[in-house]
């Protein structure tokens, strides 16, 4: 993908002298489309929630949604397990991830092949099906429960249904996006540093921290970005794993929105989960647009 | 399926030098079949069992019955149907409109073509299902909620980045000489199009044609949130089936069927998906 990008950036034959907006023609629907259904939307979310009527039916600028989703106990705990699933994902995707990532990239032959097809396996798992498989294995009664209790031991306690359920969900689904990122960034490790530091007596750990560590930072900074944007606000998982109360944003949004029936408060709930994620996605897409324009 | 994914996602190589037995390597092997396969299998065996209960490590007794129970639920053919349908319609309308822009953007120059190619990445930079709040409560003023047509716009935004960024990709790697030589020849510029560059491009195309297809058959929370309730695609009925618990083997059923369109897409990906460069894509 991105070598072909770098073509363009120098097309064999020079046309400069054939800027025409004809082009502009072509690539109108798709553009009108995503400015309609991307950038308006959120445009207009936040134009929703700041600038409406008070009272009186005066329109004008008010923060009163968000007052109401600061000072709301039930709705800051959400917020707050939100941010707690989200750090242990990110934690647990790097403790997983990371170790795969350097062992496929230092090693060759069958087994680094079949581990690496095993860590890319989830990216053709529906979620939908992962959630099934989840409870038929973790829930009550379920796969490891019959595994204990075949060699006598007690069942476990089991993580549908609590908070534990989405992250085991959510960092299982995000596995092969992470070890195919770090794995990409490792690639920009030379072997003959590693080499050199071996030489002058530096040990694994050593050789971890002070020459693989700086040189892949950005990449772990993007995997965590791309993963935080995707838990931050996950639906499916969280809403079929994790407990009813207090639940993930993605759950409490589309219940303000279709069972509760209230769009205001769970546009208010759509920006604030926006505010929490720009930074993450001002990243990503900084990272995406340079390698793509490199 | 294992010996296809070496090959598209090879890890960069580096020399062996002595070949000890690969301990770490065996271990991450174990503990990831454990992890990703384990589960998978459970699932599979339920879809072919009729009595498996509590303490017995395996099912008391195996058949088909319950995929005579489950196929003969209307439920289940109107949800297939319609996901077909959906997938269908947006698939064709996105190729309809991604394509030409995608050419557009990979040999026409015009003014905002960069600022206009990355504007894509705009719906990856915020937290999705907030996105989707967002889109529903437009869709909400124009009564789009519960459509078909609404559900379709939804998924098809959805498939924007994938369907220009890859066939862009596509149209570049067209070897630009054998164009000019066409062209030399005589030949005009459908004659070219047609005869030199589809036929280069014309693959990875196809597999971005049908990763979207897929990806909009399992496109779950859009459809969940702006479909219902008249819109019950796959998906979505099988969240009901596991929220309501019921019958066991019908969501084990369901989810064998369901993973045979990703096994497609899994054959398939070994040509789009090549490792290093995917990773790329998404910033590595």
């Amino acid at each position: 993908m991105t070598d072909a990008v770098e073509g363009a950036a120098r097309p064999l034959i020079d046309n400069t002298d054939s800027k025409r907006p004809h082009g502009l023609l072509l690539v109108a629907i798709p553009v009108l489309l995503m400015t309609w259904l991307i950038i308006w939307p959120i445009i207009s979310a936040i134009g929703r929630t700041i600038w409406r009527p008070d009272a009186e039916g005066n329109v004008g600028f008010s923060l009163s949604s968000y007052v109401f989703f600061f000072s709301d106990q039930y709705s800051l705990n959400n917020l707050w397990i939100t941010l707690w699933t989200t750090l242990m994902c990110a934690i647990l995707l790097l403790v997983i991830c990371l170790p795969i990532a350097i062992y496929l990239r230092f090693s060759s032959g069958r087994i680094p092949a079949y581990v690496q097809a095993l860590a890319i396996f989830p990216m053709f798992v529906p979620s939908i099906i992962l959630a099934y498989a989840f409870i038929r294995v973790l829930g009550p009664n379920g796969m490891v429960d019959i595994l204990l209790n075949a060699v006598g031991l007690p069942k476990i306690r089991t993580p549908y249904l609590t908070p534990w359920g989405p992250v085991i969900g959510l960092v299982w689904d995000n596995i092969p996006l992470t070890v195919l990122i770090l794995l990409s960034g490792l690639g920009n490790v030379a072997n003959h540093a590693i080499e050199a530091a071996r030489d002058v007596g530096a040990n694994r750990l050593q050789v971890f921290w002070h020459i693989i560590l700086p040189r892949i930072s950005n990449s772990v900074l993007v995997a965590i970005s791309f993963a935080v944007l995707g838990i931050f606000s996950s639906f499916t998982l969280p809403y079929l794993l994790g407990p009813a109360a207090p639940e993930m944003m993605g759950p409490f949004m589309n219940r303000t929105f279709r069972e509760v029936n209230d769009p205001l408060n769970a546009i208010t709930q759509a920006v604030i989960t926006f505010g929490f994620c720009i930074a993450f996605g001002l990243f990503y897409v900084r990272s995406v647009a340079r390698n793509q324009g490199k | 399926m294992e010996r296809f994914i070496p090959a598209i996602f090879g890890p960069p190589k580096v020399e062996p030098n002595r070949a000890p037995i690969d301990w770490i390597g065996i271990a991450f092997a174990a503990l990831l079949s454990a992890c990703i396969i384990f589960p998978l299998l459970v699932v599979g065996t339920w879809a072919f069992t009729e009595v498996w209960r509590y303490p017995n490590v395996i099912p008391q007794q195996f058949g088909l019955r319950f995929w005579g129970q489950t196929l003969s639920r209307p439920d289940v053919w109107g949800a297939l149907m319609l996901s077909l349908q959906l997938s269908t319609v947006v698939t064709l309308l996105s190729a309809a409109i991604c394509l030409p822009a995608a050419y557009a953007f990979a040999r026409l120059n015009f003014p905002g073509r960069n600022i206009l190619f990355f504007s894509f990445l705009a719906g990856h930079a915020f937290p999705k299902f907030g996105l989707l709040i967002a889109i529903a409560a437009i869709f909400l003023q124009l009564n789009l909620i519960g459509t078909f047509w609404g559900v379709v716009l939804i998924q098809l935004v959805g498939t924007l980045l994938f369907m220009i960024w890859i066939p862009v990709a596509a149209f570049q790697s067209v070897d630009r000489r054998m164009e000019e030589a066409a062209r030399d020849v005589g030949a005009g510029p459908l004659r070219v199009f047609w005869s030199i560059t589809l036929p280069q491009a014309g693959p990875t195309i196809a597999a971005a044609v049908l990763l979207s297809f897929v990806g909009t058959f399992y496109e779950t929370e859009g459809a969940w949130l702006i479909g219902a309730p008249g819109i019950r695609t796959m998906p979505v009925l099988m969240i009901s089936f596991i929220n309501n618990q019921m019958v066991i083997q019908f969501g084990a059923v369901l989810s064998v069927m369901l993973w045979v369109p990703s096994f497609i897409a899994l054959m398939f990906a070994r040509r789009v998906i090549g490792g290093g460069a995917f990773a790329r894509g998404f910033g590595g």
